[in-house]
């Protein structure tokens, strides 16, 4: 890993949060001009697994990213069916994650986002974020795995992507299927190609540069490699250049855009997503990446996320924005924690007796 | 420092098994992330420059590699 591949990363990050400002001025809601958990959340309404109104489009953001990531990696020889590598926890991990990232209103991508724009929530959650990477370095330096994942038919390995291109080609022929949001972020969207078309540069950029939030941390923690990180810090910094140039930048905890000032949850929701993305080997980004390129075990993961997403508005556990999480929302947030920490904790013990 | 003429990489089915392969072949090593060219995965690999003894490989251990011009040759693989 030299200087080529931070290059790379750092003109990857560059691409994203410029994109991200360019959504937003679009029409995407204040700072999410790219939130995985967020889009996979609006899709898991416009798709009617749960039903808050105003959280309810297919975002073509989710698709583009999947099937840029997906093309490249079959033009590339990435593409390589994978899977069997506890399949069920990784579901459970994923659906925790989603918890904790609505909780704190955003994935590790918007937290940067909203950094960008001058958000000082999102430092609290970065804070959080911080150390539950460094508790998941813990147990992957004392023997955490989630096991060996072994080859798959091309058919399960294209079953992801090509879901992907059946939700848009429905969303395009169909839309009657499909619920949109009439008020709310759900309702604020860029145009279609537009978003489109940044979904795929990001899911084309993010697959050859293994760009992971993170990831950029972990290989800090584990060795002390600070290849990764460039891409998170470039991100940072074009988004907050391009929040500045189009006069949306404010700093500050109150009144930022979709997101709340209740610290001890912003930091509770990011430590449950950032132990969650190392047991699963990468960030909510990461999983929509390796996904494409043929692991079904990162596909269990997003299913994971968006149902993790469906049960956070069907009982009410992701936060409000101004408000914060009530208490189902808290309770959730650290039975998810708890959950996550057992289950490390067990895998590692069985890996440890293996050995 | 390794040296760059003669490095060879072994790469890994989880970050743990790079450690302990890490601590087998002792200071000739380093850990560091898998090169992009070797995978689009973001594991940990070890980089070494001493012969490669399969002996010193386990379970976790995915495949070896050796610096071939600007990219890699495999030479030995579970």
């Amino acid at each position: 890993m030299g200087i080529r591949d931070k290059g790379k990363l750092c003109i990857t990050g560059a691409i994203i949060g410029a994109a991200a400002v360019v959504l937003t001025l679009l029409g995407n809601p204040g700072n999410m001009g790219f939130c995985i958990a967020c889009f996979i959340r609006d899709t898991a309404g416009a798709l009617h697994l749960h039903t808050a109104p105003i959280v309810e489009y297919a975002r073509p953001e989710i698709i583009g990213i999947i099937l840029g990531a997906f093309a490249i990696s079959a033009v590339r020889g990435d593409f390589r069916p994978r899977g069997g590598s506890s399949p069920v926890l990784r579901f459970i991990i994923g659906f925790i994650v989603m918890i904790g990232a609505l909780v704190f209103l955003g994935c590790p991508l918007r937290m940067v986002l909203r950094l960008g724009g001058g958000d000082l929530n999102a430092l609290v959650g970065l804070l959080g974020f911080i150390a539950g990477i460094g508790i998941g370095c813990i147990f992957l330096n004392n023997g955490f795995s989630l096991g060996k994942a072994g080859r798959q038919s091309g058919l399960e390995g294209a079953a992801f992507p090509s879901s992907a291109v059946l939700l848009f080609v429905l969303f395009l022929a169909f839309p009657s299927l499909f619920l949109f949001s009439e008020s709310g972020p759900g309702s604020m969207h860029a145009p279609v190609a537009a978003a489109l078309g940044a979904g795929l540069a990001v899911g084309v950029a993010a697959e050859r540069t293994r760009l992971c939030m993170a990831g950029g941390i972990r290989d800090i923690f584990l060795v002390r490699d600070f290849t990764l990180i460039s891409g998170f810090a470039a991100i940072f910094a074009a988004s907050l250049i391009g929040n500045i140039a189009a006069g949306s930048f404010r700093i500050g905890f109150a009144d930022q855009p979709i997101s709340h000032p209740m610290h001890l949850w912003n930091f509770l929701g990011m430590l449950a997503v950032g132990l969650g993305s190392v047991m699963l080997g990468g960030c909510p980004l990461r999983q929509l990446i390796l996904a494409a390129e043929g692991s079904s075990d990162s596909a269990m993961a997003v299913l994971g996320m968006m149902a993790g997403a469906a049960a956070a508005h069907n009982f009410s556990l992701a936060s409000s924005a101004g408000t914060g999480p009530g208490i189902n929302g808290k309770i959730a947030v650290v039975a998810g924690i708890i959950i996550l920490l057992a289950a490390a904790a067990g895998v590692t013990y069985r890996e440890r007796r293996k050995a | 420092m390794l040296d760059p003429a003669d490095i060879k990489v072994a790469t890994f089915h989880s970050h743990y098994g790079a450690l302990m392969f890490h601590k087998r072949m002792g200071g000739d090593s380093v850990i560091r992330p898998v090169p992009r060219s070797l995978s689009s995965s973001c594991g940990s690999a070890v980089f070494f420059t001493s012969a490669f003894n399969p002996s010193l490989a386990d379970e976790n251990t995915e495949a070896v590699y050796v610096k071939d011009g600007d990219g890699w040759r495999e030479i030995w693989r579970k």
